[in-house]
């Protein structure tokens, strides 16, 4: 076994991870360890080869690929120590991580630890599809890295659930590589991705979207051979009636992502029910001193230039903390109130600016977003659009925090 | 004729209105600067797409670099473009920035890598 | 395959198939297994919660009960012998309300008739101590039933059958079967001769039968549907809590099992249906075992479910019929031992029902004990389970054990490769799934499909037909990603 001491070690070593290291060492920290369990660095970069990356960060329309090789590059230049191939088992409060590598299974005991281990899918059997269970059901970003990186294509029949962003890029990854998408199912009254993508990947090609629908079987013995989907009503249950059979070879989910926090729970971090992510604080702090959480783990991202500017932050955060110059005064609750499903971070001091990050609840247009200490209104921010699918991101100045006791966020 | 649009400039997403014949816009409503016109215009006579995909390699340490078009082409020519790259393989080494296919279908666009892919260490 | 004539053939790699292998590999004889899919463990065998009935259930001077007692006593020293996780974890049968303590009395009753030992009536007060989360007012207490890894168990039996001279023949489905001791069987890959045959035939049993003339048998197949619970609730049971049966021969009411890999499965309903082989599940029953769950478990909610599958018996009894029927283990024609009917507690019975066929033909043919006979069979290295000081020693002794490929279930590279690398030669996802474990876990193979499909490539070469979910055409992949734009 191997004994390592580090100031910070970084969990994942994806976008997120990537930026919250380069942050870190810049705010002076050297003894950095950069964990990664994949062969390489890049995190779910490595398989997003379409492009929209980075035009916040960069200005330009980057590719996946493109987005991730700078950081990388970074990383590199700065001399930033990582490990590949590495899987971390486990980490207590005490912030002493067990992590599984080729070269032997090697015990860290770190200063500060960052989480940005990324999401993983909802499956088939945590919504409880009926049917059998042949092969050619694939979850989205599973088929993505099959068809991306593997050099597999899945199917040439396909029927896709969920018309989130990684539904629709997948739909039009399917028809660039020549094969029939028969169908987008969503269960809501509209598709949950940015409309750019909406008529990039569907109505581009054709591709039939059934809003308010869902699969309510799936029926082939060795092979996928054929969905039913149905309509459902306003409690999203299936309506009788409504049976709708489409042959094909294969059933796509894109039917939601999951922050992964079986870690975080090892290490008695408590998480958000709402977002199930951790519970953090103006420095993107956890509940567990020294553990800070950024990227996907902490919530689900739709722009990857968010996650970077997220982890700049984690990672200046754990370095202040290896410094002692990091003060923990947030006791300032803030809650998210009517019309908005979750805002971070949920706790803040009222003695800094703090940039908020919240999704709502249903979509619509010309809102504005209130921002309220009890009934004194602090700010309101309107909005031309707003929808469930696109995080919303603002600042609010130190001044107008002074003298705050809890914070609501809402929608007018 | 009339046709609605989605305008994907910006974040604002504004549903334009156009009201055209064969060859000219007659009145454009619901947007909120010229940039969406432009787009209208451009969607409606010439529409144009960056595409992204990837290619086959030979002697890699991966078996596909991904690439992408390095400006927007007809949208006509996806599907061909998509044939014409489909049988090719590229040679290990690639760099990001390297011109897979130059000028692809006589579009003026090259197919470029967007991935470093290194050479296959022999085992 | 012509030529060379076998003493025993069987039909049928389940649970029974493979212990009746194990058994017969005692003795010197040749023997031969034929299995219809590409694994063993594929049929019926496939899809079982892994229970060690302890014998209360089971109705007094049947076969059943007989098989059942005496499978329960020889399955702990089995299960060392072969490496196969065996936990006496115990069960307590729960009556919910007044009108339901006579049927603990009952069981019990039958229990003692079938002399199962430590048997006890609890009252509330000790259901809360076995089970704090459990609602009851009085239970039936068996200590001694016990879980065991079903698929571990199947696979071990085969291979240490192997090991002892069984020779074991997958993707081998018989079609017909001529002549009368011999027998000449005849199958998609050839003809095989033999001087007995042993239909455990599972849910094909009856057909096979009716090869050789025996029409009296017909398989009511009754379908059980479970949902798999994240491990993230095992705390929530201690044991095995069941309700009290239902009055009806349908089944054993819906159960809350524990597996030795620390899920919870939820089920089974019982379902007569047409298609003796479908499988599927049913938004109808898919509900219904939620709600009569959260009525024995009131903390459970729907986030826990990670894969939900449905199993089917094979019944002997109409759906209308009153009374269950019993296992047929018989000797019905001349050197053809017929073994239908084998549902629950066939696990249990299975190396019981071995040691009856044994029986039977040593009335007819002397059997010479095989030497070479080795009861003891290997468990494959389960890296998740080990100590830090042996997850370190085996890494650096192999830095395959230090790559994990299935992280919900944390499986390491060298462990996918072993499942790979199998004595039977089953190269599938299901088959590397019940050897290694992974794709078992949460994200049920979203992360580690495309690394195991991988390693497949990097092991053996397959073509792309050849990489398949579960054998026989159920392909993972259509080809490769320019293969459709190529093709035009």
């Amino acid at each position: 076994m191997i004994e390592r001491d580090v100031d910070i070690a970084i969990i994942g070593g994806g976008p997120a991870g990537l930026s919250a290291a380069i942050a870190a060492k810049k705010s002076g920290i050297d003894n950095i360890l950069l964990i990664e369990r994949n062969e390489s660095l890049g995190g779910i970069l490595n398989q997003c080869i379409h492009e929209g990356f980075g035009i916040e960060i960069f200005g330009e329309a980057l590719t996946g690929p493109e987005y991730m090789q700078r950081f990388i590059d970074k990383v590199e230049q700065l001399r930033i120590p990582y490990m590949l191939n590495s899987t971390v088992l486990d980490i207590n409060r005490k912030k002493h991580i067990t992590v599984c590598s080729p070269e032997d299974l090697i015990k860290i005991k770190a200063k500060a630890i960052v989480l940005a281990m990324g999401c993983r899918e909802r499956t088939r059997g945590q919504i409880c599809i009926p049917g059998t269970r042949p092969s050619g059901i694939y979850t989205a970003g599973c088929a993505q890295n099959l068809i991306n990186l593997k050099n597999y294509m899945v199917g040439k029949r396909v029927v896709i659930l969920g018309s989130g962003d990684i539904g629709l890029i997948m739909a039009r990854r399917f028809k660039l590589e020549g094969a029939e998408v028969l169908a987008v199912v969503e269960i809501l009254p509209y598709s949950s991705g940015l409309p750019r993508n909406v008529v990039q990947c569907l109505e581009d090609y054709d591709i039939p979207l059934y809003l308010s629908h869902t699969v309510v079987d799936i029926r082939g013995i060795k092979r996928v051979e054929e969905v039913v989907i149905a309509e459902v009503d306003e409690k999203r249950r299936p309506i009788k009636g409504t049976e709708k059979r489409i042959e094909c070879d294969t059933l796509l989910l894109s039917v939601g992502l999951i922050p992964e926090n079986e870690l975080s729970k090892m290490a008695g971090v408590s998480l958000d029910p709402i977002t199930n992510g951790s519970i953090v604080n103006e420095n993107l702090e956890t509940n567990v001193e020294g553990i800070f959480a950024c990227g996907n783990v902490l919530h689900v991202h739709d722009l990857v230039d968010h996650v970077t500017l997220e982890a700049e932050l984690a990672g200046e955060s754990a370095a202040a903390f290896v410094k002692g110059e990091l003060r923990n005064e947030s006791n300032i609750k803030v809650t998210a109130g009517k019309g908005i499903r979750y805002a971070l971070p949920h706790l803040i001091s009222g003695k800094r600016d703090v940039k908020f990050s919240l999704r709502v609840t249903y979509p619509d247009r010309d809102r504005k977003i209130v921002v309220r200490d009890g009934e004194r209104i602090l700010k309101k921010i309107p909005r031309v659009r707003i929808n469930p699918s696109e995080m919303i991101q603002f600042n609010i100045e130190k001044e107008y925090l002074k003298g705050v006791n809890g914070l609501t966020i809402e929608l007018e | 004729m009339k046709k609605k649009f989605i305008c994907i400039v910006c974040p604002n997403g504004c549903e334009i209105e156009v009201r055209y014949s064969e060859k000219r816009i007659e009145k454009v409503s619901g947007n909120l600067c010229g940039r969406g016109m432009d787009y209208v215009k451009r969607e409606l006579f010439s529409p144009e797409r960056s595409v992204t995909s990837s290619v086959e390699v030979r002697n890699g340490s991966l078996p596909l670099v991904s690439v992408k078009t390095s400006k927007p082409i007809p949208k006509e020519k996806i599907f061909a473009v998509m044939d014409e790259i489909a049988s090719i393989e590229v040679e290990a080494p690639i760099r990001i920035g390297d011109v897979i296919v130059r000028d692809i279908l006589g579009t003026g666009a090259d197919i470029i890598a967007t991935k470093n892919v290194d050479k296959r260490i022999q085992s | 395959m012509k030529g060379s004539s076998s003493d025993f053939i069987i039909i049928g790699g389940g649970i029974v198939g493979c212990a009746v292998a194990r058994e017969l590999s005692r003795y010197e004889a040749k023997t031969i297994l034929l299995e219809r899919e590409s694994d063993v463990a594929m049929g019926i065998s496939g899809r079982n919660s892994g229970v060690v009935h302890a014998g209360f259930y089971v109705e007094p001077g049947s076969l059943k009960a007989e098989t059942n007692v005496l499978g329960h006593r020889m399955m702990p020293k089995i299960c060392h012998d072969l490496g196969v996780p065996y936990r006496e974890v115990g069960k307590i049968v729960v009556a919910k309300n007044e009108g339901e303590i006579k049927d603990l009395y009952k069981l019990k009753d039958n229990g003692d008739k079938n002399g199962v030992n430590e048997l006890r009536i609890i009252d509330r007060e000790e259901i809360k101590k076995i089970e704090p989360e459990v609602e009851g007012i009085k239970a039936l207490y068996s200590p001694t039933s016990a879980i065991l890894d079903p698929f571990l168990l199947n696979i071990a039996l085969a291979e240490n059958a192997l090991q002892n001279g069984v020779r074991i023949l997958l993707n081998t489905e018989v079609t017909d079967i001529k002549g009368k001791g011999p027998f000449i069987v005849k199958t998609n890959r050839g003809e095989f001769r033999s001087e007995f045959v042993i239909n455990s035939a599972g849910l094909f049993s009856d057909k096979i039968a009716e090869m050789v003339g025996i029409d009296r048998y017909k398989i009511c197949p009754c379908r059980g549907e479970y949902h798999i619970l994240d491990k993230n609730r095992r705390h929530l049971i201690h044991g095995m809590v069941y309700p009290v049966p239902p009055r009806e021969p349908g089944g054993l009411g819906i159960h809350l099992t524990p597996t030795t890999d620390d899920n919870i499965f939820i089920g089974p309903s019982a379902e007569y249906i047409e298609e003796r082989e479908d499988t599927a599940n049913t938004k109808e029953i898919m509900e219904k075992l939620y709600s009569e769950a959260k009525e024995l478990l009131p903390k459970i909610s729907k986030k826990d479910f990670i894969r939900s599958f449905a199993g089917i018996r094979p019944k002997l009894i109409k759906p209308d019929a009153k009374k269950s029927r019993d296992f047929v283990i018989e000797e019905s024609i001349d050197n053809f031992i017929n073994l239908i009917g084998i549902e629950s507690p066939g696990l249990t019975s299975a190396p019981a029902i071995a040691r009856k066929v044994v029986e039977i033909i040593k009335r007819k043919k002397r059997l010479k004990k095989n030497r070479k006979f080795n009861p003891k069979r290997k468990a494959p290295v389960r890296f998740s389970k080990l100590s830090d000081e042996e997850k370190s020693k085996l890494i650096q002794k192999n830095p395959n054990y230090g790559r994990i490929v299935c992280r919900c279930e944390t499986v390491t590279r060298q462990e996918i490769i072993d499942a790979l690398k199998n004595p039977l030669g089953a190269r599938n996802i299901y088959g590397v799934r019940k050897r290694s474990k992974a794709t078992c876990g949460r994200c049920q193979g979203g992360f580690c499909i495309p690394k195991i499909v991988e390693i497949m490539e990097e092991f053996y070469n397959p073509s792309i037909d050849d990489l398949t979910l579960k054998g026989n055409n159920s392909r993972l992949f259509i080809g490769r990603t320019k293969d459709l734009r190529k093709n035009d």
